[in-house]
């Protein structure tokens, strides 16, 4: 019941918050930060049993037939992500409140928000690939609206669009991982599938599986060479970025490689693959940060790093490592949100996001700015902060990591010592020094903006001094659950002096450093062309992509949608040459060997004026010429019908020649010339199309030729006109007893023809009220002129 | 063959035709009384009695068993009700759609639903078809009437054009459908689909002419379905014809002849050889349909193309040759109908005269969602389920045609398809982009939206788009009933050929 009231409330409320918002006017944020709210202390409640342990089960049947079930699991991992966005959530919703006051789609906004905390709730919470794969989707739609909420800013929707653009496409290479993962093991439920690793491991499958899942892990979360759609994302309301990019949304692919962590790791593959993005990615945008003066663009480099860092530590997978991952993700969501409500507070106050031009806005706004200089403080890793503790356990997965201790040790001391310096820049650059014309008339926020910066520096510093409250609870079932096995860690904040405390200290005073020199720094031409390459270049290559697939589009059409019946017919007729050889290809091409000795020589005669008639139609100039030859050719296969003894379908056939004859004259007479306008590159084509039609409906109609001949129908008519018909012409029984309903059905044909007639001859007389909108009478060839003129464009 | 017992069997299996006998009689009576009244505004509301009272019909007839009536010319059961209620239910929602679109018009003659009612009683024959004789009069009964609806707006050049085009490449496929039976019928020496496979193929001559014919046939029917590269008529045809009409042509066209072409191949063909070509055509047609509506302006034929991409996820399943690709197709057809005619739908409610005709470019309709918020609305849910956004039907049709085919070891062709979604995810999103997020403002040297000119959203046709929206979410989340009954219905008792 927990469980399902944690993943469907949100999507009642999604549905509700239109119409509800009406009532709750000022207070919506609050108010609706009571289900988020709810929904925690639900949970929380099964806190005792994960850590014991325990692991719950909610299944529904979906389809029996395919063993699709709508499936539920929480285990330490699960709800330790879970807490964290309904927690989190909470905050966000109150901040929103307060940010979005008085916005005339407030409504809307909760109604988007509601819909994606519950699909990040439902992800984190399925046990099924496929429920897993409907709520990773959700997420992204929900993202989507949320990152386009000012939809009226041309850049808002381009962000939007990329977003759900990239990790869609990511979503779909997920999807398929996720299909070939239940052809290996086959089953979808995720907690049978972390029970068969080795099975997949060895599977020939194991490859594909790998590079499809972190596909759609490395979208989501914003990894290299992907991450060029999340600063873009910064145009969403603050709000949405604060939550998107703190705890849920780039979360998603974390927690992606954190659930298949058991069965996808332990090789060199995923070690490399994962070690190595991640830890490219974490290093490359902790100094992209430095380039941008934009706080939502710091924050959004510095979320890129955390997510590379995240996935450097799940690549090398070793135990410390786990912790450290599980610890950061804490640490970072307390700092990362609480930094980025702040900047929106700012925002909301002062109008600028600029740090070159704010300053000295502590004493217009001092709780947040304290807020602010206490997540700060532990983004950067100082004592007794819980970034500390973060980060002293990340140096020791890198220091105790075995194949490649001084490359990672190196990289996370280097990708941190950006972050001291971002951190800085974050907190110093906004709140101290002197006010100026910028910032002097800054109100001060109303408590719905600076209520969860508060909470969350509360927990930074509480988390700090007591880490160990969190060992047993959630660090132990969560690792635990990574890494496959049960452990028991212990988290303190002081180790003595270590090699981790020496790395820690040579961070900080490198990042203070780096932060003196950012100026510097900042408009140095090397680093700036760097961020021309890897920030805005990433971006024009997205560009390029998409505008290249346009380019396919446009081209394939004009090639194969050219509008003119004769290439269509070509198309059709070259495919059926194609489809019909097959055959011919597979069983031989007459079936043996063809006889012409028993041919007659006025059949020869017959067959040869058809085919010059035929050839005829296609090199006459004249008109009276090609008419004729149209008949030649047409009437001595007529003539073929007479001589092999069949008068009744020879006498049908010559009616048909005549009909045609004289409907071709009437056509003609009406068009201007029949001079062709080919070149002879088309006439090869259609010269090459016509030889192959016809060698393919010879082949087969000499197949038929090879068949024994029976009449059934025939021997029945003869034998039982009399008996059953009682009458002498075959004919006539058939008409009218044999096939007496046909009769009766052509009877009923011809009186509905009668009526339509009627109808027709009415509308002729009677006055029409269409009749303005009757077309002028034209010329009746018009449109079969026009069917190869006034194509429209494709 | 005794005739004794001729009239007595024709009168037993006469409540097989039920569907049939009523939407065909309706629709005489509705060209009678057309002839009498002239365009009497109670014809289509006639035509949306006949249907829905059949459609109920076929709804109680879901579970039954299945077997042969009119000697073995026609299937009934669980499988043909589940096909006609498909096309029921469409042409149901076409007629509710064409009110207002053909008023505003002002094309609202009662022949045109006289016209969907018959070709509604092809697409029966054709979707009940047991023998080739059914199978092509279902087809032509349904291509004629077409043709004639394509291009009933006849003060329209696009209209015109297009039905001409229709006609003639129609034509031309059905020469090689007939040709490919008569083939068919010389190997076997019978009409009737079960007979066909039990027929012996002795001589290299008689394999020969089976498969020649056979190719044939599917050529025919390739066309019928807008697979490549027999789709070329269908971006033509789909602008020109009246909209309500498209969203019918390119829906129940489609579930009718994909519904005869499954009885084919389970019944007629179940070897599978014919694997390797059927999966060939299903990546061209995924390939060109995507591919190409990516680049198009004009809503109705980026549809069209988006409609050539669907045959090819249908087509997916039907690779796959198992039951559960046989069923996942049939839920496909379901869904995109449900889908399509929508879509179509929604279009029909969004069209005025321009300039140049009648106006379907997407960028006419900048921000239109905020002025018409229920048709954004519904457009935004028809354009996720194209894509197969979870939890909507499109994403659960799409599952189940290509979880058979990786089932069937064609993980090459499923690697395609999803390829292929991606890719289409781009130009259905742009729908909903422009819909809900551009602004007039947005797009240069287009007429600005003349709301007066839309046709009048009535409640009926307002109601047919809501409620294919809510049944895309409910097909979306409770597919496990729908999807059972259809894998029922490929069960190798259910599928006994003999009645």
């Amino acid at each position: 019941m927990a469980i399902l009231f944690a993943v469907f409330s949100g999507f009642v409320l999604a549905l509700a918050s239109p119409w509800l918002t009406q009532y709750t006017g000022r207070a919506t944020g609050w108010v609706y930060g009571l289900l988020p709210a709810a929904i925690t202390g639900t949970l929380a409640t099964l806190v005792g049993e994960v850590a014991a342990g325990e692991t719950l089960r909610v299944s529904y049947a979906w389809v029996p037939g395919l063993n699709v079930n709508l499936s539920f699991y929480v285990d330490g991992l699960s709800l330790f992500f879970a807490l964290l966005i309904t927690g989190i959530g909470t905050l966000i919703y109150v901040y929103a409140g307060g940010y979005l006051k008085g916005h005339h789609h407030l409504g809307r906004f909760f109604s988007y928000l509601s819909m994606f905390m519950a699909a990040m709730v439902g992800l984190v919470l399925a046990d099924n690939l496929i429920t897993f794969y409907v709520f990773f989707e959700l997420t992204s739609f929900a993202s989507f609206v949320l990152i386009g909420f000012n939809h009226d800013e041309a850049p808002s929707r381009r962000a939007a669009w990329q977003a759900l653009l990239v990790t869609k496409a990511g979503g779909l290479a997920l999807l398929v991982g996720f299909i070939l993962m239940q052809q290996a093991t086959g089953t979808f439920q995720i907690s049978a599938i972390l029970e068969s690793g080795d099975l997949i491991r060895q599977h020939s499958f194991y490859l594909p599986i790998v590079l499809l899942v972190l596909a759609g892990a490395f979208t989501k979360s914003a990894q290299f060479p992907f991450y060029f759609w999340l600063p873009n994302a910064m145009e969403a309301p603050t709000p949405v970025s604060a939550y998107l990019h703190s705890a849920t949304m780039v979360k998603a692919g974390i927690y992606v490689m954190a659930r298949f962590h058991p069965v996808l790791s332990g090789t060199d593959l995923w070690m490399w693959v994962v070690g190595g993005i991640g830890a490219l990615t974490m290093l490359l945008s902790a100094w992209l940060a430095l380039q941008y003066t934009d706080m939502k663009a710091i924050l959004a480099y510095t979320t890129i790093m955390a997510l590379g860092l995240l996935t450097m530590l799940l690549g090398l997978g070793t135990e410390v490592a786990v912790e450290a991952c599980m610890v950061f993700i804490l640490v970072h969501a307390f700092y990362k949100a609480a930094l980025f409500m702040v900047a929106g507070a700012i925002d909301h106050e002062v109008h600028v996001r600029d740090i070159t031009k704010l300053g000295g806005l502590w004493t217009r706004m001092p709780v947040t700015g304290a807020a602010a200089a206490l997540a700060a403080l532990s983004m950067a890793g100082i004592p007794p902060f819980f970034g500390f503790v973060g980060k002293e356990l990340i140096y020791e997965a890198a220091t105790h990591f075995d194949p490649a201790t001084v490359a990672v040790t190196v990289v996370s001391v280097l990708a941190n010592v950006a972050l001291v310096a971002s951190a800085g820049l974050l907190v110093v650059r906004p709140f101290f020094g002197e006010l100026n014309d910028v910032t002097k008339h800054a109100h001060r926020p109303d408590a719905g903006l600076w209520f969860g910066p508060v909470v969350l520096a509360v927990f930074s510093v509480g988390l700090g001094l007591a880490p160990g409250l969190l060992d047993a609870a959630f660090l132990g079932p969560s690792a635990g659950t990574v890494l496959g096995a049960s452990i028991a860690p212990h988290l303190a904040l002081w180790h003595g002096f270590t090699l981790e405390l020496g790395l820690s200290a040579v961070t900080v005073a490198a990042g203070v450093g780096t932060y003196l020199a950012w100026t510097a720094l900042r408009t140095n031409t090397a680093f700036q062309q760097l961020e021309r390459w890897l920030g805005t270049g990433l971006d024009h290559g997205y560009d390029n992509v998409v505008d290249g697939l346009l380019g396919v589009g446009r081209w394939q059409t004009s090639v194969l949608q050219s509008g003119v019946l004769r290439r269509y017919l070509s198309t059709v007729l070259g495919t059926t040459i194609v489809l019909v050889g097959a055959a011919f290809y597979h069983y031989g091409f007459f079936g043996g060997p063809i006889s012409v000795a028993d041919v007659r020589p006025h059949e020869w005669v017959l067959a040869i004026l058809s085919v010059v008639g035929a050839f005829g139609t296609l090199f006459f100039r004249s008109r009276i010429g090609l008419i004729t030859s149209l008949g030649v050719s047409g009437f001595g296969i007529a003539l073929l019908f007479l001589a092999f003894g069949a008068p009744d379908l020879a006498k049908t056939q010559f009616l048909i020649e005549t009909l045609t004859v004289i409907l071709v004259v009437l056509i003609l007479t009406t068009v201007s010339s029949v001079e062709g306008t080919l070149t002879a590159s088309q006439k090869a084509t259609n010269g090459a199309v016509a030889v192959g039609m016809g060698v393919v409906v010879s082949g087969l109609i000499l197949a038929v030729l090879k068949l024994p001949f029976e009449n059934p129908m025939g021997d029945y008519y003869a034998q039982n006109t009399y008996v059953e018909g009682e009458g002498h012409n075959i004919v006539n029984t058939i008409l009218v007893d044999f096939r007496a309903l046909d009769t009766l059905g052509e009877i009923t044909v011809l009186l509905v023809a009668g009526f339509g007639i009627y109808a027709l001859l009415r509308t002729g007389t009677a006055p029409d009220p269409n009749a303005e909108h009757e077309p002028p009478p034209e010329d009746a060839s018009a449109p079969i002129e026009q069917a190869e003129q006034t194509q429209q464009v494709p | 063959m005794d005739l004794s017992t001729a009239f007595p069997t024709l009168v037993t299996d006469l409540p097989a035709a039920f569907s049939m006998s009523v939407v065909g009689l309706v629709g005489l009576a509705m060209i009678v009384l057309d002839a009498f009244r002239n365009d009497h505004p109670a014809i289509p509301w006639l035509g949306v009695a006949a249907l829905g009272v059949s459609a109920a019909w076929e709804a109680t007839h879901l579970g039954a068993p299945q077997s042969t009536v009119f000697f073995e010319t026609l299937r009934t059961g669980g499988f043909v009700a589940f096909i006609n209620l498909i096309i029921l239910l469409t042409g149901l929602a076409t007629i509710l759609l064409s009110v207002p679109y053909l008023n505003q018009l002002r094309y609202d003659y009662g022949e045109v639903y006289a016209l969907i009612m018959f070709s509604t009683v092809g697409m029966i024959m054709l979707g009940s078809a047991n023998n080739m004789v059914s199978i092509f009069l279902g087809l032509e009964t349904m291509s004629v009437c077409l043709y004639v609806l394509t291009g009933f707006i006849r003060e329209d050049e696009g209209a015109v054009e297009s039905a001409l085009k229709y006609f003639l490449l129609g034509a031309f496929s059905t020469g090689f459908f007939l040709y490919g039976i008569a083939l068919m019928y010389g190997a076997t020496g019978t009409m009737a689909l079960p007979a066909m496979a039990a027929a012996e193929l002795g001589t290299l001559s008689t394999r020969l002419l089976f498969w020649g014919g056979f190719a044939l046939f599917l050529v025919g029917f390739f066309f019928k379905v807008s697979a490549a590269p027999f789709h070329m008529w269908t971006p033509d045809v789909y602008q020109g014809a009246p909209t309500p009409l498209t969203g019918y042509m390119s829906t129940a066209t489609k579930a009718a002849a994909f519904a005869a072409l499954i009885l084919v191949l389970v019944h007629a063909v179940p070897g599978g050889e014919w694997q390797l070509s059927v999966a060939a055509v299903a990546v061209l047609t995924m390939v060109i349909g995507n591919v190409m509506a990516l680049a198009q302006t004009n809503v109705k034929r980026l549809l069209a193309y988006s409609s050539i991409a669907h045959a090819g996820y249908v087509l997916v399943g039907l690779s796959a040759g198992t039951s559960a690709g046989y069923a996942g197709a049939l839920f496909y057809l379901l869904v995109y109908a449900v889908m399509n005619i929508g879509a179509f739908g929604v279009m029909s409610m969004l069209e005025w005269d321009g300039k140049e005709g009648r106006e379907q470019t997407l960028s006419s309709l900048a921000g239109i969602a905020n002025d018409r918020p229920v048709l954004g609305s519904t457009m935004g849910i028809f354009m996720l389920s194209l894509i197969g956004f979870p939890p909507l039907g499109g994403f659960a049709g799409k599952y189940f045609v290509f979880a058979p085919a990786v089932d069937a070891g064609l993980t090459w062709l499923v690697v395609i398809g999803v390829l292929m979604s991606a890719l289409s995810a781009y130009y259905y999103l742009r729908v909903v982009y422009v819909f809900w997020m551009q602004s007039a403002d947005d797009v240069e040297a287009t007429d600005p939206v003349r709301a007066a000119a839309f046709p009048r959203a009535t409640v009926a046709a307002t109601g047919t788009l809501v409620v294919c929206a809510v049944a895309l979410v409910v097909l979306g989340v409770f597919f496990g009933g729908v999807l059972e009954t259809t894998l029922g219905f490929f069960e190798s008792t259910a599928m006994a050929t003999a009645p």
